[in-house]
This record gives C-alpha cells, sequence and structure tokens, in this order.
C-alpha cells in the first residue's frame, strides 16, 4: 500500500505535463474566438453612411448567410482586404455588411467612391459603441452571422485569398 | 527648488484635468469607477489595465464602464457585459467558474505535490 502511495505525486506530474505538452502542441495559437460566438448578435442600430439611406441594424443581418466586417479607411490591413471584399461581392455573391469604426464620413465616402463599395449596407460607428457591443478588438474584424442572426466564427485581420478558400467559405458553404 | 514647485504645479494640473474626464456626482460611484477600471483588463496591450493605458480601445471601454456606473448598473452587471463580449480574458483576475477552475485550483495542487515528493526525505531523518 505504501509503495503505491508512493507513485502518486509522480502520477500528478505526469498529468501535468501532458496538459502542458498538450496546450503547447495541439492546441490552436492566435486563434481570438469571439466570446459571442453561437449567441445572437446583440440588438444595434447605427445610422447609413450615406446620409437619408436606411439604418443599420442586426435586423438586416437576418434571413441569410452573412459578413459583418468592421473596418476603417485609416486601418492599413482593411486597405488590403479591400479587393478581396468586392472579390466575394462580384464572385462569391455574399453579401457584405459594413460597420465603418470611428472614421470621417466624408473621408470614407471618397474611399469607396475611388475603390468600388462592397457592401450592401454600411453603418457609421463614428464613436465605437457597437463595435464595444460586438466585442471588437480592433480593424478589420469580419463576422460570419447566419440565418437566424446568429454570429458563428470571427475572422480578425485581413481577409485574403487563403483566409477565404480555407475558413470562410467552407462555413459559408456548410452552414447553407 | 523653482523647478519642484513647478513640477507640483503641473502634476496638481493634470490630476486635475484626469478627473474632469469622468464626472461623478458621488464619491462612491468615483471609487467605483476607478476600481473597476483597474480590474479590467486592456485586450490590445500586454498586461495593462484600462487604467493605465491610453490605447483608443481602452479609452473607449473607460467611457462604456464611466457610462454604465452613471445608469446605476452594479459591478456585477458590467463585469457580465464585458466578458460576454471580450471574454473572461479581459478580468485581469478571472472569477472563479468551471472554465477558470483548474486556474484557480492548480498552484494548490503543484504545492501538493511537492509536499509529497519531499516529505519522505525529511521524514528519514
Amino acid at each position: 500500500m505504501k509503495q503505491n502511495l508512493k507513485f502518486i505525486p509522480f502520477i500528478f506530474l505526469f498529468a501535468l505535463i501532458v496538459l502542458l505538452g498538450w496546450e503547447l502542441y495541439f492546441s490552436k495559437h492566435g486563434e481570438l474566438p469571439s466570446a459571442l460566438a453561437g449567441k445572437q448578435v446583440p440588438a444595434f442600430v447605427l445610422p447609413n453612411l450615406f446620409q437619408g439611406q436606411p439604418s443599420l441594424s442586426e435586423q438586416d443581418l437576418r434571413g441569410r448567410m452573412v459578413l459583418l466586417n468592421i473596418w476603417a479607411t485609416w486601418c492599413y490591413a482593411c486597405g488590403n482586404e479591400h479587393d478581396m471584399l468586392m472579390k466575394i461581392k462580384n464572385m462569391y455573391h455574399v453579401p457584405i455588411y459594413g460597420i465603418v469604426y470611428k472614421d470621417d464620413a466624408q473621408e470614407v465616402i471618397r474611399w469607396l467612391n475611388e475603390k468600388g463599395n462592397p457592401y450592401a449596407l454600411i453603418g457609421n460607428d463614428k464613436n465605437g459603441d457597437v463595435a464595444i457591443d460586438l466585442g471588437v478588438y480592433g480593424t478589420p474584424e469580419t463576422y460570419v452571422i447566419d440565418a437566424q442572426g446568429k454570429i458563428i466564427y470571427r475572422h480578425i485581420g485581413a481577409i485574403t485569398q487563403t483566409v477565404w478558400d480555407q475558413v470562410l467559405y467552407p462555413l459559408l458553404q456548410k452552414s447553407r | 527648488m523653482q523647478f519642484l514647485v513647478l513640477l507640483m504645479l503641473i502634476c496638481c494640473q493634470l490630476v486635475h484635468a484626469e478627473s474632469d474626464v469622468h464626472p461623478f456626482s458621488s464619491a462612491t460611484e468615483a471609487t467605483r469607477f476607478s476600481a473597476l477600471t483597474k480590474e479590467i483588463r486592456c485586450v490590445v496591450c500586454q498586461n495593462q489595465s484600462i487604467a493605465d493605458s491610453n490605447a483608443p480601445l481602452a479609452n473607449d471601454l473607460r467611457e462604456k464602464i464611466y457610462h454604465m456606473v452613471l445608469q446605476k448598473k452594479s459591478d456585477a452587471d458590467i463585469k457580465n457585459y464585458l466578458v460576454n463580449r471580450y471574454g473572461e480574458f479581459i478580468l485581469l483576475q478571472p472569477r472563479i467558474n468551471r472554465v477558470t477552475l483548474v486556474l484557480w485550483l492548480l498552484p494548490a495542487l503543484v504545492l501538493l505535490i511537492i509536499a509529497m515528493i519531499l516529505y519522505p526525505f525529511f521524514r528519514q531523518r
């Protein structure tokens, strides 16, 4: 009996090493899952970037799979992903809704006129309130939202062709 | 000496300016606000609270907490609101629950293991 007791600490230690090793080699690094994943998009209303046009609320995101892209013209990575967003709109026909994060409306309109507008609707989040409601860390961030208005996935950083092919598009296909 | 006085004056100004940004009508609310902002992690910084950080997101979160304190929301409500959106990670001191239980128990467990390993050696003497 006493002999057996001696091994207990080593079993603990072994379990600990297995746990740490698993964390080190098998857990996904750099992934920041949204705390809202699997939950409904929180209720919000934002004025349209273009004056006089309908506002953007969580109701607009229902009915089909959509992307919700939080971005700004002052954000460098957002410039990088713009071409990809245009491609998603024109080639893959997935509706993209935009939230402009802490930006100057005139500047944004100039940018969209120059580079094209991939967004079905753009809300203007001037002071970043709605961004906090969504748990946004920074721009760009893209949420995949299903037909019931539930957040399925959040991608942090620019959408590249690789990200689209390997992560976002399969998600959209699967949930369709 | 003159320099010192000048420095003190500047510091006073700074303190004054700081408190003006978030005016409260009661001392309790002011204390709650400063305590809360010290417990909330600035998620885009390295281990700083939002009270210590000047990152834009930290400013926004401070602003949000300020308004929630003014709306008489309880500490628990405010923390819940943030955890629901940013995850348990946003609290500098994680609460004890199913997810963080391992985190809290691990130090005690490790101490216990060390004690168990060392115990036979001490008994032999």
